[in-house]
């Protein structure tokens, strides 16, 4: 059910080398709120607290590039940035 | 390399997350270490990225005792209970993380070799015996250093374990049992009993030939336990870090 007018929430999980969750809250396809949790590994580690204020306000179909641009001087062990953005997108196609 | 190597107690885990964390801010005036270390009570450690209310059962780590503490390395779930747990901390070497998860977990595989164990390395962070998971090791890299910690299983109990973790399906608990049970072993499931203080010692050596490090035995400087105490007041044992996601 809708939160309200226009406000959803998606809420996915997807496990290729480690487990990767994102939760998000919508406004149509602009990204109100966003928590992305798992069992990865991503250097230096604040790059996941910056990537989710980064999509705040952001619609869906610029997260790739956002988090492209964010992760590539990263290491990370478990995900890459492609997952995070596939995470988002199906949270955002499976949101009610 | 001198290293100061630190055969320590089983402690609190907010204490021991504490500890690690202060060796590795007081790494630039203070020199590596290699610290040894296990859990009483049992604990549960979560890793960074985790969410703490979708993994852990708390209200039965609650009724059993077990404490519950997040990590500032990433990485999964691990029950401590019968374990080694080592913490290395060091001027990262150049190159990439990656390799140095390699170079350091050599330290477990040469140390296991003298109690006649094969070990090999799989994936990044994980160490297997015949297939199966016996060692977890995560590493981070903050304050200009370089801080791994990781267990060495002396032995196990899945079903123990799958009581304190929270599964997204109770439905396939079972059968996730089996699983674990299948990917995991332990010292004592390969036919070794040894003590914990012994392992410590076996690890040790392992990680001098390993590393090339010559190891020193020296007692935690006072203004290390003091920032740890203060690390695990403000820090560990507070909601909002250990709920923080």
């Amino acid at each position: 059910m809708p939160l309200k007018s226009g406000i959803t929430e998606g809420r996915v999980a997807i496990k290729k080398g480690k487990l990767l969750k994102i939760w998000a809250r919508f406004n149509e396809d602009v990204i109100l709120d966003i928590k992305i949790t798992g069992d990865f590994f991503v250097y230096p580690e604040n790059t996941i607290e910056l990537i989710e204020t980064s999509l705040l306000g952001k619609r869906v179909s610029e997260v790739g590039e956002i988090i492209k641009k964010i992760m590539e001087n990263c290491e990370y062990i478990g995900i890459e940035p492609q997952d995070i953005y596939e995470a988002v997108r199906l949270a955002w196609m499976k949101r009610s | 390399m001198d290293v100061r190597v630190i055969f320590d107690k089983k402690s609190k885990a907010f204490w021991n997350m504490a500890l690690d964390e202060s060796l590795l801010i007081n790494l630039k005036e203070y020199g590596p270490t290699l610290r040894f270390y296990g859990w009483m009570p049992p604990a549960i450690s979560i890793g960074y990225f985790q969410s703490l209310e979708e993994n852990v059962n708390m209200e039965e780590a609650k009724r059993r005792g077990v404490d519950i503490v997040r990590r500032i390395t990433g990485g999964g779930t691990v029950y401590h209970k019968w374990e080694v747990t080592y913490s290395i901390i060091l001027h990262p070497p150049p190159g990439k993380i990656l390799d140095s998860y390699r170079m350091i977990e050599g330290g477990i595989i040469e140390g296991l070799k003298e109690i006649g164990i094969e070990a090999r390395y799989s994936g990044v962070n994980d160490i297997i015996v015949n297939g199966r998971k016996i060692s977890g090791n995560a590493q981070t890299r903050r304050y200009g250093g370089l801080l791994q910690h990781g267990t060495i299983l002396i032995d196990v109990d899945i079903e123990e374990m799958f009581t304190l973790l929270k599964v997204p399906n109770e439905k396939i608990k079972d059968k996730m049992i089996r699983d674990v049970k299948e990917r995991v072993t332990s010292l004592r499931h390969l036919g070794i009993e040894i003590e914990f203080e012994e392992l410590q010692k076996i690890l040790a050596r392992g990680f001098e030939r390993a590393l090339n490090i010559k190891l020193y035995e020296e007692k935690i400087d006072e203004r290390i336990l003091k920032k740890a105490r203060e690390l695990e007041v403000r820090k560990y044992a507070t909601q909002e870090w250990n709920h923080r996601r």
